[in-house]
């Protein structure tokens, strides 16, 4: 008994000690390939062509401030605000004061909000909406540079190519007109702030609307 | 019931939509039958979404909106906030949506006001409004509407049965809570969340996914790094740009699944309270203080003492102070030999015990103390320790210095290895009865780092010593004792009987592990260790030739043992279980589930985990939770009485235990309504038991009224 009592120890005692050897760690490292956009950070680069078939290239607009606002027409967040004039004022407002403003269009070809140039240019008009220029980005790799999930998501960017916001147009993330009166509007509330020569207060916001219908 | 949404927007929409009323179909149900003043009861919004379309959870992940429900109630009532089922991860694109597809309910707790007027129906009005997306979206909404009656003053409140169902199946989509502390570590660009869950089997685990409630947190897309660690379980999380400052909050619900008996099995975890932190992520293992430690000691020191006296270990012990007896007369300094050698033995196998443990949890086995005992090998091999211990104290063979060599009967030997191999016995064979006492001091240790599991474990050992050590301590003592003399020869002949007691027990503990063929088997091997002993005793003191033929008769026996074994080894498992028995003798066998399912039907539970080879806990079975005053109290209570037997390996217990800080059987719980059960002593009376029923309310109106009528009759 006592040799079979003995063995069965000491195999016990080498069983447990290789036993807690064992690395336990059992996921390997995935490498997550995520958006570059960071706030304070050079805003990623572009080169895109616009509803006229020029090509427009963040680095055109040196010195001056840039707003980014990805859209689709047909999600119903979109068209909130622009069916509450919301997004053309704002538009007009800062266009006014000498800043940028980019809309642009990361729907793949087939899929919701994907236009033409022309079906772009028409839109502008009918909807009295005044960017600087409408750019298409039907690859994505823009929209996936900035992180862009939403339309709308909003990006502000300041003369020296400095990310300063990003996220949503403001903080009532629902399809109601009425919210639109009581919203904090974040984009307006940044470019104040540049202009007066302050810094951005707040910097990011939970970006809402529909998925941009990416190319997958 | 769904309403049309007037498009909202100024531009036409160049492709039409479907209409909103084939997307969702939104329906606003009622548990009860009928309204009773001052007590609350719950209402669901059920959403039915068409095909590969989907609606949104309270986080909605990367794009999305979670659905809102403004209420307009009658005056004096209140609507609680929405319980919402656990979401899925719904993918689009290089994007992540949470939400759900097909059918959902959203269960809200509504209080009526402590008077209601009987002649009025009550009107409940909901205005829903929700996103439904698949890949397009579209926003929609629908005014709900219900009318109550007003129950019959002091009437019991009677469910619907018409949409019991309905709220059965939206009670379990809803996460458990977790019963676990969490904890997020925050880094510049990374989070951990560790969920200190110790004793997850690492193998089971397929997979986990965390879905936070803050929407600026995490990256919902990016994937999350698993790690399974005895302690616990933790998520290597991207952290969202969106967020500038560090988090404050990080609460959530954790999803794991688990291969339980070879299917996948999803479970869900509310984790509501995420302590915050920077640094390394502390675990169950380091919020414990020098304090807490040097406690758990000196209770498993006390613990191991009064072990002695435990049917398991006093033969042994016994044994032990006769053979001091018989050194009594000899120098002090030999008698102290033996008490340092018996105290060695007992730690040594202590240590290889709780070695062999702690090894066992780090590579994921779900064990607990006494183990070794749920191994039929180990319990065959006691019982035969003991049945040759047994006719040895009864006389059939004596060890004599011709057959120290054979290595038998260590126990007996007067030299200091036969001590030293007397206390490896009492201690292998106390494991199974120091649950009672030690059940909290050891699930301590066992969430603690090895070093001070091991330190709490020799403490044990160290107590079960003491008694015999302080006697060869103190020659004094020793030379109290009586004489050896002929009452010596008896009373070593009447422990006998205990022992071959203790064989008899093993045997109907082996009964319950493995089949009747490995049974026969394991008794056959009794009757060979008793042909073996008896032929080592004849070989005592005859001529050489006879010894031989002696020899020849013991080493058949154990060749023959051996086969017995082998025979026992193959049938492990075959055993039947006690749980075939168990709706007859008016008990449930434990499940997880089952217990959910109890306590979301409101019905008090008692749970009772327990092991055939936990003599505490048959003891407790047979004199208090057998007894009528304590069936009957079970019943007038319509108390759930769900039995666990952790007799053999059951990781879903194993889990019960340790989430209650427990490594080993006893444990009785007793779910009386609250979020957690009421834990009783291991040591149970009827008076004590009954006290707790007592406590229990008679099926208050309220829970009558949320409980299912369907379940109630299984009873």
């Amino acid at each position: 008994m006592s040799l079979v009592a003995r063995r069965t120890l000491i195999a016990a005692g080498i069983g447990a000690a290789a036993v807690a050897a064992i690395d336990l760690a059992i996921a390997p490292t995935i490498a997550y390939p995520g958006p570059q956009a960071r706030i304070g950070a050079p805003a990623p680069a572009f080169s895109l062509t616009d509803s006229n078939g020029k090509t427009v290239s963040l680095a055109d607009f040196k010195g001056k401030t840039v707003v980014l606002e990805w859209t689709n027409h047909e999600c119903p967040y979109v068209r909130k605000h622009y069916g509450g004039n919301n997004m053309q004022a704002l538009q007009k407002k800062w266009t006014a004061q000498g800043v940028v403003w980019l809309t642009l269009v990361s729907s793949a070809p087939g899929t919701q909000g994907f236009v033409s140039g022309d079906e772009a240019n028409k839109l502008t008009a009918e909807r009295g909406a005044s960017p600087t220029a409408v750019l298409f980005d039907p690859s994505g790799d823009t929209g996936r540079a900035y992180g862009a999930h939403t339309t709308p998501h909003m990006y502000v960017i300041t003369g020296d190519g400095k990310l300063v916001y990003m996220g949503g147009i403001d903080d009532k993330p629902t399809t109601r007109l009425e919210d639109l009166k009581t919203a904090k509007n974040f984009v307006d509330a940044a470019l104040s702030e540049l202009a007066q020569g302050k810094p951005v207060s707040v910097t990011t916001s939970r970006p809402y609307g529909c998925s941009i219908k990416y190319s997958s | 019931m769904a309403l049309l949404l007037p498009a909202a927007g100024g531009l036409g929409a160049a492709k039409a939509a479907p209409p909103d009323a084939e997307l969702v179909q939104a329906q606003l149900i009622a548990e009860p039958a009928a309204v009773a003043a001052g007590s609350p009861f719950w209402v669901g919004v059920r959403l039915r979404v068409k095909d590969h379309w989907h609606i949104y959870w309270r986080n909605p992940g990367d794009s999305g909106e979670a659905p809102a429900i403004t209420w307009q109630l009658p005056p004096g009532f209140a609507a609680g906030a929405i319980a919402w089922p656990v979401p899925q991860r719904i993918p689009v694109a290089h994007l992540a949506n949470f939400g759900y597809e097909g059918e959902t309910t959203l269960l809200i707790p509504l209080t009526p006001p402590g008077a209601l007027d009987r002649g009025a129906p009550i009107d409940i009005k909901a205005s829903v409004t929700w996103l439904v997306c698949e890949t397009e979206c579209v926003p929609g909404q629908a005014d709900l509407s219900l009318s109550l009656p007003v129950a019959e003053p002091g009437a019991a409140a009677t469910t619907n049965p018409q949409t019991a169902a309905a709220f059965d199946a939206a009670r379990s989509a809803l996460p458990q809570p977790a019963p676990w502390p969490a904890r997020m570590e925050v880094e510049p660009d990374r989070l951990t969340l560790a969920v200190a869950a110790p004793g997850l089997r690492r193998e089971a685990i397929r997979s986990a996914f965390f879905f936070p409630d803050a929407e600026t947190l995490i990256e919902h897309a990016a994937p999350q790094q698993l790690s399974v660690t005895p302690d616990g379980l933790s998520l290597r999380l991207e952290r969202s740009p969106l967020a500038t400052a560090d988090p404050t909050a990080a609460g959530g619900v954790l999803v794991v699944e688990e291969m339980l008996e070879g299917r996948p099995t999803r479970q869900a975890f509310e984790l509501e309270n995420v302590a915050i932190g920077g640094g390394r992520v502390p675990t169950a293992r380091e919020a414990t203080s020098l304090a807490a430690i040097l406690q758990a000691a000196i209770l498993a020191l006390l613990g191991g003492a009064v072990l002695n006296l435990m049917p398991c270990v006093f033969p042994v012990l016994s044994i032990k102070v006769l053979a001091l007896m018989e050194h009594a007369g000899g120098p002090g300094r030999a008698v102290r030999r033996h008490g340092f050698a018996y105290t060695g033995g007992v730690l040594l196998a202590f240590a290889a015990l709780g070695a062999a443990l702690i090894g066992a949890r780090a590579a994921g086995a779900e064990v607990g103390w006494g183990f070794q005992l749920q191994s039929p090998l180990v319990v065959a091999l006691l019982a035969y320790l003991l049945l040759t211990m047994g006719l040895s104290l009864s006389g059939v063979f004596h060890f004599g210095s011709s057959l120290q060599g054979v290595g038998q009967g260590l126990v007996r030997r007067p030299g200091l290895a036969g001590s030293f191999f007397a206390g490896l016995l009492a201690a292998i064979v106390a494991t199974p009865c120091t649950a009672p006492f030690m059940g909290s001091a050891i699930g301590f240790a066992l969430t603690q780092p090895a070093a001070v599991a091991l330190a709490v474990i020799l403490s044990l050992g160290l107590g079960l010593a003491l008694p015999f050590l302080l006697l060869t301590l103190a020659p004094q003592l020793v030379s109290r004792l009586p004489r050896p003399g002929v009452w010596m020869e008896r009373l070593r002949q009447l422990l006998a009987v205990p022992v071959y007691a203790t064989v008899a027990w093993l045997m109907w503990v082996l009964s319950q592990q493995v089949g009747p063929a490995g049974l026969l088997a394991a008794v056959s091997g009794l009757v060979l260790v008793g042909a073996a002993v008896w032929s080592l005793g004849a070989a005592q003191g005859i001529g050489r030739r006879s010894r031989r033929m002696a020899l020849g008769t013991l080493a058949a026996s154990l060749a023959g043992i051996a086969i017995a074994f082998a025979g026992l080894a193959r049938d492990q498992g075959a055993s039947v279980g006690p749980q075939q028995a168990a709706s007859a003798a008016g008990y449930e066998p434990f499940t997880q589930r089952r217990l959910d399912e109890l306590r979301a039907a409101h019905r008090p539970v008692f749970v009772n985990l327990t092991a055939a080879w936990c003599i505490t806990c048959l003891v407790n079975e047979r004199a208090v939770l057998a007894s009528d005053a304590v069936r009957h109290a079970f019943a007038a209570k319509n108390i759930g009485y769900l039995k666990g037997d952790w007799t053999n390996r059951n990781p879903e217990i194993t889990r019960v235990l340790e989430s209650h800080g427990r490594s080993g059987v006893p444990l009785y719980l007793l779910y009386a309504g609250g979020a957690e059960p009421v834990v009783l002593p291991q040591i149970l009376t009827p008076s004590a038991v009954l006290a707790e029923i007592d406590r229990i309310p008679d099926a208050p109106e309220r829970k009558a009224s949320l409980s299912d009528p369907a379940k109630e009759q299984i009873r």
